[in-house]
């Protein structure tokens, strides 16, 4: 019979005995909030210096799908591993690498040489051949990544996928170290 | 006694389940609720039993890995015996599960069954639809064909536009830096284990409370509810003119729950399992990906958005359509239920419905989309070809080399995201063409830096050629003009 | 009794048609009929109608550029030739490279495979044999000179050259074929090809029957093609049109 407030023994204990539990729950389940939001890492924090071959595989003056297994991958990967990209050599050592991901929705842009656009088959946001923005949807031109020539070939900044909140890019001005 | 009742009593001494059951069973409802306009709840339950069903007996054989789960999937396809016929009848089962439950959503909005004392299964169930839509998209998502992949790009992209979170949501969703193996494993996760034991706890309480508080009776104008004396009224109408739910009002929803089975059935065997479709390796970019039927609305609406107002609506329009859902039976949770007194809410359904109709037709068609090998696929009529000098012919293949066509469609043939230009050459003059192909404008790219001088000439050529023989060629007045004076 | 007859009755007639007539259901994925690897492709007709069909037509024929369903083009050009202008494209003319190597979205095997189709499909075997064939190149130099007479003798009948108006049912429109864009747009080796293996979808005459009993010779069709190169601009199509009588801008 519980008149009143009073505490009886069995009360205080079924209130300790809950509180115990409320305790062990927090200390178990607030490591594992970590756990949940492991995958979040702070800006860059996937990058990696990645090779995309040799120089003499992109001619100058034209653009060239290329191709590099990401840096940060898990073994069940598989295919998915694999990212491709846009290489353009505007002459010598001056590169633009292009993400595949079109700047509106992520879909994987396409090169036509012919008329030298980029072009997406989702919404279709087209794109010039220096990547800037020429029709469609998409707010902004294409993602590129930062590069620079190491040892005869070109190395990229990259390992996560290009979204409007992680633009590749991390530094405006390209860094050119002749190896 | 029989042997089997002796044994039937044995357990109903254990488990005292008789009662219960027979009070549900039993219950009265409403003489004019036993209709076939309620039999869609029990049928999206009765589907929702199928996807589990079939889902567990997928589950035996796919692997959740990116490297693995497409070859599942092929396995399931073509050595399994029975393999195909269940992924089908899964995928199948999804798409009527998603059509039955807006349709009974649509109905219950109809018959205003969300008001009081209502309101909470009226939440549950909006919450029920859209775990119901979750499924069908992570579901998607587990096919990991191409259309996955690019799919789950789009969702980061769209991720991404969250203001200041958007990175770290991205990495959420994705399970890292990139679509792959992680986004799969925690996809599946919420496929099989989350959503699904959210949605069997969510439709276990909305059946409990359509129970406990009774089916919506049938609505008549001017049977105003009023939170005093609305459940007084209810049971008077549910005991004087009722019938017991058993066996009145069940036989049709057993009828009508068998009936959908076998359309899933038949479906499933004519038009067979969901793809999959190209293996997810991102390299292969000769992809135009599409999402399932019914995400095709929104795959229309994201197109058709200026780019300016791409980024609010996609992240607020959600949040205020859920938020209107949920405060609907708040806002309207009493007065009158029948859709003769309810002109707004009829006019805002055919509003939706049409829209939705309307957002998905141009979605199964896509005329925004670049067709991306129309270039260098899509003939040219031949009596036009036939009928060309030697420049206008160079000017076609201009028109062809340099990817015109896959926006701009010849002879029905072609994309359509510009404009069709089988009579351009009644529509615009040369200068016009040789103005909008060079500075392209109007959602065109400018050719100006592309095209060689000749290039142009012989295209503008070959488009001036582009007309139906009995109408006139596009004329500029203030030379027609001067040319008149001159004479 | 009646209601167990009823679904026995049933579940056999289910076990049967899904052990048996599995694979007569249209919904029956066959092997196969998943999406390939676009580089996979090497079936000729999926690989023409995607890579070839816009400008060389659907069956080979009534496309703008070059026939391919021509027995005498088959027969002059040799499969190097073929395997080379498909991969690198074609210098002078708008004919794209389609090999990977070369920027576009083909692999060898299946440009290997585009070659065989074309032979299968349209080459006759042993056509023109024996006959006096122009070769399909050449490294001698033309004469200019001469190759104006030819023009005369061959072609005059239906072709004009520079500004003359050509008088098509009424309306008047420039076919020169030494119109200075269109000879931008087409090289000296497309001109010969043409010349020697004609249009016959579009009545262009092959070399033999451009003069009916007079076949043109291999000296003749390379004096023709050097003097339609002799005529090429230095800046074609660049001046903008003079403004004419009716009122339309019309093109030099």
């Amino acid at each position: 019979m519980s008149d009143g407030k009073k505490v009886t023994r069995r009360t205080l204990l079924m209130k300790i005995g809950i509180a115990i539990n409320a305790i062990v729950g927090v200390a178990i389940t607030v490591p594992v909030i970590g756990y949940l939001f492991s995958p979040v890492k702070r800006k860059g924090a996937y990058n990696k210096w990645i090779s995309l071959g040799s120089l003499s595989q992109f001619p100058e003056g034209q653009t060239r799908l290329a191709e590099f297994v990401n840096p940060f991958k898990r073994p069940q990967d598989g295919e998915t591993a694999k990212t491709p990209c846009w290489v353009r050599r505007v002459g010598g050592n001056t590169f633009q690498v292009f993400a595949i991901n079109c700047a509106h929705l992520g879909c994987p842009v396409r090169w036509f040489p012919q008329s030298e656009l980029f072009m997406c088959p989702c919404h279709g946001g087209v794109y010039y051949a220096n990547g800037d923005r020429a029709s469609g949807p998409p707010e902004r031109g294409l993602f590129q990544y930062d590069y620079k020539v190491v040892g005869g070939e070109l190395h990229i900044n990259a390992g996560q996928m290009p979204t409007l909140a992680n633009e590749a890019m991390a530094q405006k001005e390209k860094l050119v170290c002749l190896g | 006694m029989s042997r089997l009742k002796e044994v039937y009593n044995w357990f109903e001494r254990r488990l005292q389940l008789e009662g219960p059951i027979k009070e549900a069973a039993l219950h009265p409802v409403p003489r004019n609720t036993a209709s076939w306009w309620y039999v869609f709840g029990s049928a999206a339950m009765t589907l929702l039993m199928l996807q589990i069903a079939t889902g567990i007996l997928l589950a035996i054989i796919y692997v959740p890995s990116g490297g693995e789960a497409w070859k599942t999937l092929d396995q399931l396809n073509h050595q399994l015996y029975l393999g195909w016929f269940l992924r089908a009848m899964h995928g199948w089962g999804s798409n009527f599960m998603v059509a039955v439950v807006l349709i009974h959503m649509a109905q219950v909005f109809m018959f205003g069954a969300y008001k009081f004392p209502r309101e909470l299964t009226w939440i549950l169930g909006v919450f029920l639809l859209l775990m119901t839509l979750g499924m069908a998209f992570t579901g998607q998502v587990l096919r990991f064909d191409q259309d996955a992949y690019w799919g789950l790009g789009i969702g980061a992209s769209i991720v991404s536009r969250v203001p200041l979170i958007g990175g770290p949501l991205v990495h959420l969703l994705l399970g890292g830096p990139i679509i792959a193996g992680a986004t799969l494993s925690r996809f599946f996760a919420l496929h099989v284990f989350v959503i699904p034991g959210l949605m069997l706890l969510f439709a276990g309480l909305h059946v409990w409370m359509v129970l406990k508080l009774g089916i919506n009776e049938w609505p008549m104008p001017g049977r105003v509810v009023r939170r005093e004396t609305y459940i007084q009224e209810y049971n008077e109408m549910a005991h004087k003119d009722g019938v017991p739910f058993v066996p009145d009002a069940l036989w049709k929803d057993l009828f009508f729950s068998a009936g959908i089975l076998v359309a899933v059935a038949v479906c499933a065997l004519l038009f067979g399992p969901y793809g999959p479709g190209g293996q997810p390796d991102p390299t292969i970019i000769q992809t135009a990906p599409k999402p399932d039927f019914f995400f095709l609305w929104l795959f229309a609406v994201l197109s058709y958005l200026p780019p300016e107002m791409e980024t609010p609506f996609v992240l607020i329009a959600p949040a205020i359509g859920i938020l209107v859902l949920l405060a609907l039976p708040f806002v309207a949770g009493v007065g009158e239920k029948s859709w003769h007194r309810r002109p707004v809410a009829v006019l805002v359904l055919i509003t939706v419905a049409v829209s939705w109709g309307i957002f998905t037709h141009l979605g199964v068609h896509t005329p925004w989309s670049p067709v991306m090998d129309a270039w260098s696929g899509d003939p040219l009529p031949q009596k036009l070809v036939h009928s060309e000098t030697a420049l206008e012919r160079q000017g076609a293949v201009v028109f062809q080399a340099k990817q015109c066509r896959n926006c701009h469609s010849v002879g029905g043939l072609g994309g359509q995201r510009g404009p069709a230009l089988d009579d351009v050459a009644t529509r615009l003059t040369e200068d016009q063409l040789i103005r909008q192909v060079l500075q392209g404008g109007g959602n065109m790219p400018a050719y100006g830096k592309n095209l060689s001088p000749p290039e142009v000439n012989a295209l503008v050529r070959f488009l001036e050629t582009l007309k139906p023989a009995n109408r006139p060629a596009a004329v500029d007045a203030s030379q027609e003009a001067q040319a008149q004076l001159g004479k | 009794m009646n209601a167990r007859q009823f679904l026995s009755g049933a579940f056999l007639l289910a076990s049967l048609v899904l052990t048996a007539g599995c694979e007569r259901f249209p919904g029956y994925p066959h092997p196969g009929s998943e999406a390939m690897r676009p580089d996979e492709v090497t079936d000729f007709s999926r690989l023409y109608s995607q890579n070839c069909s816009a400008c060389h037509g659907a069956d080979g024929q009534y496309g703008p550029a070059i026939a391919l369903a021509n027995p005498e083009y088959q027969a002059i050009v040799d499969d190097n030739t073929l395997r080379s202008v498909i991969a690198n494209g074609e210098q002078g003319t708008l004919m794209p490279a389609f090999a990977q190597s070369a920027g576009g979205m083909l692999t060898d095997a299946q440009i290997d495979a585009l070659v065989k189709g074309l032979r299968q499909r349209w080459a006759r075997s042993g056509y023109l044999q024996g006959a006096d064939v122009p070769p399909y190149k050449t490294d001698k130099q033309g004469d200019a000179a001469h190759g104006q007479q030819v023009f005369q003798a061959y072609c005059s009948r239906c072709h004009v050259t520079g500004t003359q108006p050509l008088n098509t049912g009424g309306k008047t429109k420039t076919s020169s074929i030494t119109d200075g864009s269109y000879l931008a747009l087409i090289s000296d080796q497309s001109l010969r090809a043409i010349i020697i293996a004609g249009r016959p979808d579009l009545g262009h005459p092959d070399w033999r029957n451009a003069q009916p009993g007079h076949a043109m010779s291999d000296q003749e069709v390379t004096d023709l093609v050097a003097w339609m190169a002799s005529q090429r601009q230095q800046t074609p199509g660049q001046p903008y049109p003079a403004q004419d009588e009716t009122g339309r801008g019309k093109k030099l």
